[in-house]
């Protein structure tokens, strides 16, 4: 495994080279949390952070996308037929995403890019993207992540892993984008690599150890889903909420979106948004009938996706990385550690 | 909320007022033109990605 | 506190048993620093699952839309002018009630706790007047009425204003604050300031819509983001539909909004959304000299009309 190191004096050089064949984006303050932005030249990421408030998902899967425009002008000869719109898919870098939200990437790809349907928009811009990652040292006490299929320094669905070690990172490649990305900078001292896996093993078990929190999701895939789905815990699980976007939104891996038509005057787009399976709108039938009528039935459809439905589809898991987003931010404080506990658990 | 004074107007008129009516619907015509079009609530085009 | 939740539960367990109601809704011990999670319950066995602490923002009448049970609710002052403002608007009826009164001192506002420490904070705990952050290498003794959410620290009807049971003694009102001073300061800005100023508070919303689902005032059964025929507002992210949203929430809210903060403390991007409805009760108050949810002997001041109203507007 090569590893590179960077001297942090070298880092803002580094970076101003990059600008020349990358679009950059970083995690910056903003208000009072951090969010990832595209930097201007000379910007910084700034790298004092535990996580970004919002998810990296928005860096390939932007929360409002056009998708086609179209004209109603008759007096044109392609009215009223979508046509497809010219985007930048020119190569990009995500630095600073946490290994959780790069895993969550490859979760996502199981949606967006599986043998039988392709998105093109999502397929593009993933592939563009070079992600750079960035090991948590000090992971939060809402993180979960290593009980979640992922971990503070997991490299799963990262190009190259950064860990902070005082005075520089080590860079450890995972892949050839990631190496691109090295020579871009023009970061090439290499570690020997012994020496610097050994470092980086060591920072890794100490993260690790400061991972308090975990779930057990053993038993979740021989659950019989009906049992579950009747499960009397909804009740209860189900009453704090008030069926706000928030959950989902932050998720790193939940990938739903509506489609909406625009126009103004005469010319429009299709565009499609992030959207919630916690809405009722979500589900509301042409003929008005909704089956997820009831805030139990909504909440519990997002839990039976993550950690069911999507265990037995794939069979990869549950579609959670454990970042915790959730848990800090739920403003009812619904925690999915106990909402995992109860399915895991659940005797009918 | 951004919208300038005077482009929102209140009036009692009597629907025997015919005369008042159109010197008010002139009035708040006339100043309305005056300050322009309101592009805050105007929407050319959706500023998404 | 102690005495209040030993208070809440010998109440919740007398209603159950004595039959008088069917759920019993209040907080239970969250997960987190600084959260406790809604909840019910039905049988006297549960009832030690109720906590009291200064982290019961949300604002419990929100719970009580449209239900059929006898309950018995747990509520502070500002949940108490819900629970009439509820009760007025025929979203819940009085005698289906048993308010369980706690007289409030302020919730403690985590959005602002946590801005203060670059630490995570993994422990706070609670000691009369003091909160005790603590985190990594961290320990910090803070005084609670400098933390707490910003309502709070403007609230003027901290005891519950309708109550059959009473969890402990009357606190001291809060009296001769200058509750408006942050309005005034908008209100004396030109539409352009303003227009940049609300663009700028926006900037970071997601429109995940807790603000308005926090909100006991909002329970339309289709809001107007959502309806389609005609679609009022767009549903991206573009900053118009954005402000169109927030805007319009607020007008719904006017002379009905008690300020209790839910929507604000709500927002997962810490957005200041009371900004909007401060401006609205600042308007009723003085044009109608009315607060909202004080009496159920009164009809709002947008639901009625008197031959005295202020009309200066009027030309």
């Amino acid at each position: 495994m090569k590893v590179i190191i960077i001297n942090k004096e070298a880092w803002a050089g580094g970076l101003e080279r990059l600008y020349d064949s990358f679009r950059l984006f970083g995690p910056v303050k903003q208000d009072e949390f951090h969010i990832f932005k595209e930097l201007s030249k000379g910007e910084l990421p700034d790298m004092n952070l535990l996580n970004t408030r919002l998810s990296a998902k928005s860096m390939v899967y932007p929360q409002s996308e056009k998708m086609f425009e179209f004209t109603l002008d008759e007096n044109r000869d392609d009215h009223h037929m979508l046509k497809e719109i010219h985007k930048d898919y020119s190569p990009r870098a995500v630095i600073g995403i946490r290994p959780c939200d790069a895993k969550a990437f490859l979760l996502v790809k199981a949606n967006f890019d599986s043998p039988e349907y392709k998105d093109p928009y999502w397929i593009k811009s993933y592939e563009s993207t070079t992600l750079v990652g960035y090991a948590c040292n000090n992971p939060s006490s809402t993180c979960f992540c290593t009980t979640a299929g992922c971990g503070p320094f997991h490299e799963q669905g990262l190009d190259l892993l950064l860990v902070d070690a005082w005075d520089h990172y080590f860079a450890k490649v995972i892949t050839e984008k990631g190496e691109n990305f090295l020579a871009a900078a023009g970061w090439s001292s290499e570690a020997d690599s012994d020496t610097a896996c050994d470092e980086i093993e060591t920072m890794r078990q100490a993260a690790e150890a400061k991972i308090t929190t975990r779930i057990s999701t053993d038993k979740l895939k021989d659950k019989n889903t009906t049992e579950l789905f009747e499960a009397p815990f909804w009740e209860d699980v189900a009453f704090a909420c008030i069926n706000c976007g928030t959950c989902t939104y932050l998720c790193p891996t939940c990938w739903c979106f509506d489609i909406q038509d625009e126009t103004f005057g005469l010319s429009g787009i299709r565009m499609r948004n992030w959207d919630s399976c916690m809405y009722p709108l979500f589900t509301l039938h042409g003929s008005g009938h909704n089956p997820r009528d009831t805030k139990r039935q909504r909440i519990r459809q997002r839990f039976m996706h993550k950690l069911k439905y999507y265990v037995d589809k794939y069979e990869d898991g549950i579609q959670c990385v454990g970042c915790g987003r959730c848990i800090s931010h739920c403003p009812v404080n619904i925690d999915i550690r106990k909402v995992c506990t109860l399915m895991n658990g659940f005797e009918p | 909320m951004g919208i300038e004074p005077g482009r929102l107007h209140f009036s009692w008129i009597s629907s025997a007022e015919a005369n008042k009516f159109v010197d008010v619907v002139n009035e708040i015509t006339a100043a309305v033109k005056a300050l322009g079009p309101n592009e805050n609530f105007l929407k050319t085009e959706a500023r998404v990605a | 506190m102690l005495a209040y939740i030993d208070k809440i539960k010998e109440i919740s367990n007398r209603l159950l048993k004595e039959g008088k109601v069917d759920m019993v809704i209040g907080f239970r011990k969250g997960t987190v620093p600084m959260m406790n999670e809604p909840c019910f319950v039905k049988t006297p066995e549960d009832v030690d699952n109720f906590v009291w602490d200064s982290n019961c923002g949300i604002n419990l009448a929100n719970y009580l839309t449209n239900r059929k049970e006898k309950i018995g609710i747990v509520a502070k002052g500002c949940d108490s002018r819900n629970i009439v403002t509820h009760v007025i608007e025929n979203k819940i009826k009085r005698d289906q009630l048993v308010i369980i009164g706690v007289p409030c001192k302020g919730m403690i506002d985590r959005h602002k706790i946590e801005a203060m420490f670059e630490t995570e904070i993994q422990d706070v705990i609670e000691a009369d007047d003091k909160i005790i952050v603590k985190g990594q290498g961290l320990e910090k003794t803070l005084n609670k009425k400098d933390v707490l959410q910003d309502n709070c620290a403007l609230c003027i009807h901290r005891n519950p204003v309708i109550h059959d049971e009473l969890v402990g003694d009357p606190v001291e009102e809060q009296k001769d604050l200058d509750r408006y001073e942050d309005v005034r300061k908008i209100e004396f800005m030109s539409p352009e300031e303003k227009w940049r100023y609300f663009d700028d508070l926006l900037s970071t919303c997601i429109r995940c819509y807790a603000c308005r689902n926090a909100c006991p005032l909002c329970y339309c059964p289709t809001c107007f983001v959502d309806e389609s025929r005609p679609q009022w507002v767009g549903k991206s992210q573009d900053p118009i539909d954005t402000r169109t949203f927030h805007f319009l929430r607020a007008y719904h809210c006017a002379g009905r909004c008690t300020d209790c903060g839910a929507c604000e403390r709500a927002c997962p991007m810490g957005i200041k959304v009371r900004t909007f409805t401060r401006k609205l009760e600042k308007d009723c108050l003085e044009l109608f000299d009315w607060e909202a949810g004080l009496t159920l002997e009164e009809r709002p001041p947008l639901d009625t009309y008197r031959p005295d109203d202020p009309d200066d507007f009027i030309k």
